[in-house]
């Protein structure tokens, strides 16, 4: 019915304009909170969230005390909500909509799961609206009608689908749940009686878990490489901080430090009532020795701090260094690497005799920057080109040094293009420049580019 | 609240020592860069250590600093062996031809952010750790270097001892117009432009690249300019040979063109 019918028979409604986006946010910021009851959540379809409490349930007292906190927990933060736990993911979705009630949780004991599925229409098998109409034509009106009947002839009839429902349902096949985000593999929590804002406590809080996590660390030989601490708010709102390590590491001093200088960036809001730590890369770390090494190499482990310090506020990405290649591709030459990896051992850096090797520039644009060239000859670099806009007068030149791989047609521009005629230039100012031509002459002419600056 | 006379003969000597002790620039030591020139307009014989020095580009290059870039990788490879904090917008660095002005790359930790504040930042912190990290030196490449973040950059280096060089890397020509010429903290400002190569006897082709590099500014020196031959791949520059027939005048279209083949 259009809104605008709707309003002449009762013109007291009251409306509000559909916002799918910002349900769908919402949505995934309530799956987010919810997991501070279990780190696998996800939101389900427009309106559900899906917790997978297997293993989980008894730190809360038992599934019912379980669902009450959560029920508790959501009228607090105003959302009306339909609680049910069962055995498979199917299960909980049928009982949730079509047996819980607003403030009575379906929890069907173990055996009982199946009787109370039976008694639900057909619509509780998260069947699309046509089939579900198409079941109650031929009479089939609830899911136990369903059940005695051969598999193959209703998937014949009504589509696989009905019968792939009702099997997930009865847990016959089963159903992964696959988590918002990545699942840690490890995880310390901490839950507060009363919600806490003032960043003190909070640090505390930080330490606490930190040391928790540590000692788990330290049992276990590993250090952590990435972490994610989230602040779960009474307004049902998460907070995150998330850092990288450039070491694996788990010296409480170290990791609570980094946190508490990242810490001004929790709003706690009206109070915070759990604090989840989780870890979701782990390495090896073996008890520190001293290391006799002087190589100036940045893994030296006295930079890791001032790493560490950069990576949390720039983020890791941001770390790199150069790594050369023996190879005669330019930009697979000199790489930049993750700051974290080692370095190969036998590889060797800054070994490459740069007498020997035809020079290369400084600085190398990724990708090369076209430009606009003149060229009299076919072989013969440009004697006037047009980069950034800005006119170049080629006085001098060396070249070409032909360099050919199939790394262009990755690009698939045509393998015209797989041959590059590199050229050294200089321009009247004496600027020096690393041009190159890209495919052969002829037609299509060919294209020109600048990759790279002279020092 | 009154003052005791006798503290004051000393804590005039004490002042007097600190005021000695700020005005030398050179406390942490000098670099000399073996050209006697050079080494001349600067006090203490070389670029000091534990300072923070500015290196410019000149003409288009002042958007790239390859030329700026090229220097630094010089005075870098002449520095004692340490990591080196390289911190920069894009990681266009290429380690081949760092190598090429003596520096190794393998010592390079670059950091990349898209905001000058940001990088700033990260050069302060990588100067505050100090030797505790074993920095040989950090590098800077940012547009806008304002005075108060310049202060500090020199007084972290000043009291870490840790060397920082400042690229400054500016967006378009309008951004460089206006910092340019700028006031800055910096010890020394430096000003390095590409010159056309130097010719190679019976070589067509580009000959022995050269920079013009021009201390602008120095506490404590004199400015200077000087004609050099490139870092060469131990780090050192040189005087190049007197500037002989070649006019720098710009050629027409009407000269012949040098070319020189190659692989």
């Amino acid at each position: 019915m259009p809104l605008a019918d709707a309003l002449s028979f009762l013109p007291a409604l009251a409306t509000s304009p559909a916002e799918p986006e910002a349900d769908a946010a919402a949505l995934n910021r309530l799956a987010e909170w919810c997991s501070r009851y279990s780190p696998w959540t996800a939101p389900d379809g427009a309106d559900g969230v899906k917790i997978e409490i297997t293993g989980c349930a008894h730190l809360w007292g038992g599934e019912a005390a379980l669902a009450d906190d959560l029920a508790r927990r959501l009228l607090r933060q105003n959302i009306s909500h339909r609680i049910a736990v069962a055995g498979t993911l199917g299960a909980a979705w049928a009982l949730a909509r079509f047996a819980a009630g607003a403030n009575r949780p379906a929890l069907p004991g173990p055996g009982e799961e199946r009787a109370a599925l039976a008694a639900l229409p057909v619509e509780a098998l998260r069947l699309d609206p046509a089939t579900a109409a198409g079941l109650r034509r031929v009479g089939l009106k609830r899911t136990g009608e369903l059940t005695p009947m051969p598999r193959d002839a209703l998937a014949r009839r009504f589509g696989a689908a009905v019968a792939r429902r009702l099997d997930q349902a009865q847990g016959l096949l089963p159903e992964p749940l696959s988590p918002l985000g990545e699942a840690p593999t490890r995880r310390v929590r901490l839950s507060f009686a009363e919600p806490i804002a003032d960043p003190a406590d909070l640090a505390r809080a930080i330490e606490r878990l930190v040391d928790d996590l540590a000692a788990r660390l330290a049992r276990e030989g590993m250090g952590a490489r990435r972490l994610d601490l989230a602040f779960h708010r009474i307004d049902g709102r998460v907070e995150h901080i998330r850092l990288g390590t450039a070491r694996p590491s788990r010296d409480p001093h170290h990791l609570a430090s980094l946190f508490a200088a990242r810490l001004d960036t929790v709003d706690p809001g009206l109070g915070i009532e759990d604090v989840i730590l989780a870890v979701f890369a782990v390495e090896k770390l073996v008890p520190e020795q001293a290391v006799l090494d002087s190589r100036p190499d940045v893994a030296a482990s006295d930079m890791a701090p001032l790493l560490d310090r950069l990576g949390a506020r720039l983020g890791l990405a941001a770390l790199g260094r150069i790594e050369l290649r023996e190879t005669h591709i330019p930009e697979r030459a000199s790489i930049m690497t993750a700051i974290a990896l080692k370095p190969h051992p036998r590889r060797r850096h800054g070994r490459m005799g740069a007498a020997q090797k035809p020079p290369r520039p400084i600085r190398l644009f990724a990708p090369p920057e076209p430009i606009e060239a003149s060229w009299l000859l076919p072989d013969d670099p440009p004697f006037r080109f047009t980069w950034r806009r800005r006119a170049h007068r080629v006085h001098r030149a060396d070249g070409p040094e032909r360099i050919a791989e199939e790394w262009w047609t990755e690009g698939g521009s045509g393998a015209a293009d797989a041959l590059r005629d590199y050229y050294r230039v200089e321009d009247e100012e004496g600027r020096r420049f690393w041009l190159f031509r890209a495919g052969l002459p002829g037609s299509p002419p060919p294209r020109w580019f600048v990759h790279g600056l002279f020092a | 609240m009154s003052r005791p006379t006798w503290r004051r003969a000393s804590s005039l000597s004490a002042l007097r020592d600190q005021i000695r002790h700020l005005e030398e620039p050179a406390r942490h030591g000098v670099l000399p860069f073996g050209v006697a020139a050079l080494d001349l307009s600067l006090p203490g014989g070389g670029l000091a250590l534990g300072a923070m020095h500015e290196i410019l580009g000149a003409g288009g290059d002042e958007e790239d600093g390859a030329a700026a870039a090229g220097f630094a990788a010089g005075i870098l490879a002449r520095l004692s062996a340490g990591p080196v904090l390289w911190c920069l917008r894009r990681p266009d660095l290429y380690g081949p031809g760092l190598v090429a002005h003596g520096l190794n790359p393998a010592r390079l930790v670059l950091v990349t952010a898209s905001h000058d504040e940001e990088i700033l930042w990260a050069v302060e912190e990588g100067l505050r750790t100090g030797r505790a990290s074993g920095l040989a030196a950090v590098v800077g490449e940012v547009g806008r270097l304002p005075m108060v973040a310049g202060r500090r950059l020199q007084l972290a280096a000043e009291r870490s001892g840790v060397t920082a060089l400042i690229l400054r890397r500016w967006r378009n020509a309008a951004e460089a117009a206006a910092e340019r010429d700028r006031p800055s903290a910096a010890l020394t400002r430096w000003r390095v432009a590409a010159l056309p190569s130097a010719d190679i006897a019976n070589e067509p082709g580009i000959g022995r690249p050269r920079w013009r590099v021009e201390l602008r500014r120095c506490r404590g020196g004199a400015p200077g300019i000087w004609d050099m031959e490139v870092a060469d791949a131990t780090g050192h520059v040189s005087l190049s040979a007197k500037l002989a027939d070649r006019s720098t005048a710009p050629a027409g279209l009407d000269t012949e063109p040098q070319y020189r083949r190659a692989g």
